[in-house]
């Protein structure tokens, strides 16, 4: 970060950073991506699995293209901290989200209780 | 290490003195980090919702891809991305210290923006007229708070929207309106961002699983 006490607040860098061209390339991007994830959805292309796996991966492309052409998520003295901050906050993300579905996925697996396991069905949960 | 000699010429790790701080860099990383931190409430909205979308969840009541409509919502999709986009060429106007061009998008961003909320509300409504509230499941209660959520945040980003209209009106192009005006950027652009993954993993994802 450097000083600007001296300049107009439109020189700043993050004034300057604004561009009409990134702004509609980021734009066009975006939707042609969400166009893309519907149409790849609705056309029912891929089996289930591949399927999501294609629309999440089309997510991350248009996640990328929007934290370059709008956020202009670079290394430049400008943008640097956010940059890495952001960077930092991607494992938490993953974590967080990653980490609650594989817990409840394996807690699925050991709640289905059928007839050959009597009396299961009537132990009190941890709320009761 | 060759001593101290070598150090002379060389910057100071740190100093006791006044430093001079870049106000609206200082001011706009403080908001990044925000917003950063709210982004995590939605990975935790995210997180419930991937566990409450399963069928064992909807309790009887209706399924993911029962009440999702993906070709629908891609308006809500058109709405959101052509808002930011409106905004982001106002900050471009700014640049350009375009204050005609600049109100001009905003009042873009603004519109499209009540669009979205106007769309979203048309949902929630017809939703409530299904028997689909958010009290019939859990799923339903994920997906109301998920969607909600996101719907909070349009409805704040077009207050500050408008209050920012006036102030470039009345204060004009200060340097805190300048740094007022890049928050709402940073928040309006975060926007477009939370929506891209509800629209994948919410609304394409229901009707595939």
């Amino acid at each position: 970060m450097s000083a600007h006490h001296d300049e107009s607040p439109l020189q700043h860098a993050e004034v300057q950073q604004a561009s009409g061209l990134g702004y509609s390339l980021g734009f066009i991007l975006s939707t042609a991506f969400m166009l893309a994830a519907l149409l790849l959805t609705q056309a029912r292309a891929l089996a289930p699995l591949p399927l999501l796996l294609s629309i999440s991966a089309i997510a991350l492309l248009a996640l990328l293209s929007q934290s370059l052409l709008f956020f202009r998520m670079d290394f430049s003295a400008a943008h640097v901290w956010k940059t890495v901050s952001l960077i930092l906050t991607v494992p938490l993300f993953i974590l967080s989200i990653g980490l609650t579905v594989w817990m409840f996925h394996y807690l699925d697996g050991l709640m289905v209780m059928g007839p050959e396991m009597p009396g299961m069905g009537m132990q009190p949960t941890l709320l009761q | 290490m060759d001593g101290p000699a070598s150090l002379q010429g060389q910057r100071p790790l740190w100093h006791s003195g006044e430093t001079l701080h870049d106000p609206v860099a200082t001011k706009t990383l403080g908001f990044f980090l925000y917003m950063i931190s709210d982004a995590l409430i939605f990975a935790g909205l995210f997180a419930a919702y991937a566990v409450l979308d399963q069928s064992m969840n909807t309790a009887g009541g209706p399924t993911p891809a029962q009440i999702l409509h993906p070709a629908a919502a891609f308006w809500q999709t058109l709405a959101v991305f052509g808002s930011v986009y409106a905004y982001s060429m106002a900050t471009v106007a700014l640049k350009y210290r375009n204050r005609g061009a600049m109100m001009l998008g905003m009042a873009v961003a603004f519109a499209l923006g009540l669009v979205f909320i106007g769309l979203e509300i048309r949902d929630f409504l017809d939703l409530i007229a299904q028997g689909a509230a958010w009290t019939r499941s859990g799923f339903l209660a994920a997906f109301w708070i998920l969607i909600a959520a996101h719907g909070a945040h349009m409805a704040v980003g077009l207050l500050w929207m408008a209050v920012m209209m006036m102030q470039v009106m009345v204060l004009g192009i200060t340097g805190d309106v300048v740094t007022r005006l890049l928050n709402l950027r940073l928040f309006w652009q975060f926007q477009a961002a939370v929506w891209v993954c509800v629209y994948v993993f919410v609304y394409l994802r229901g009707v595939i699983v």
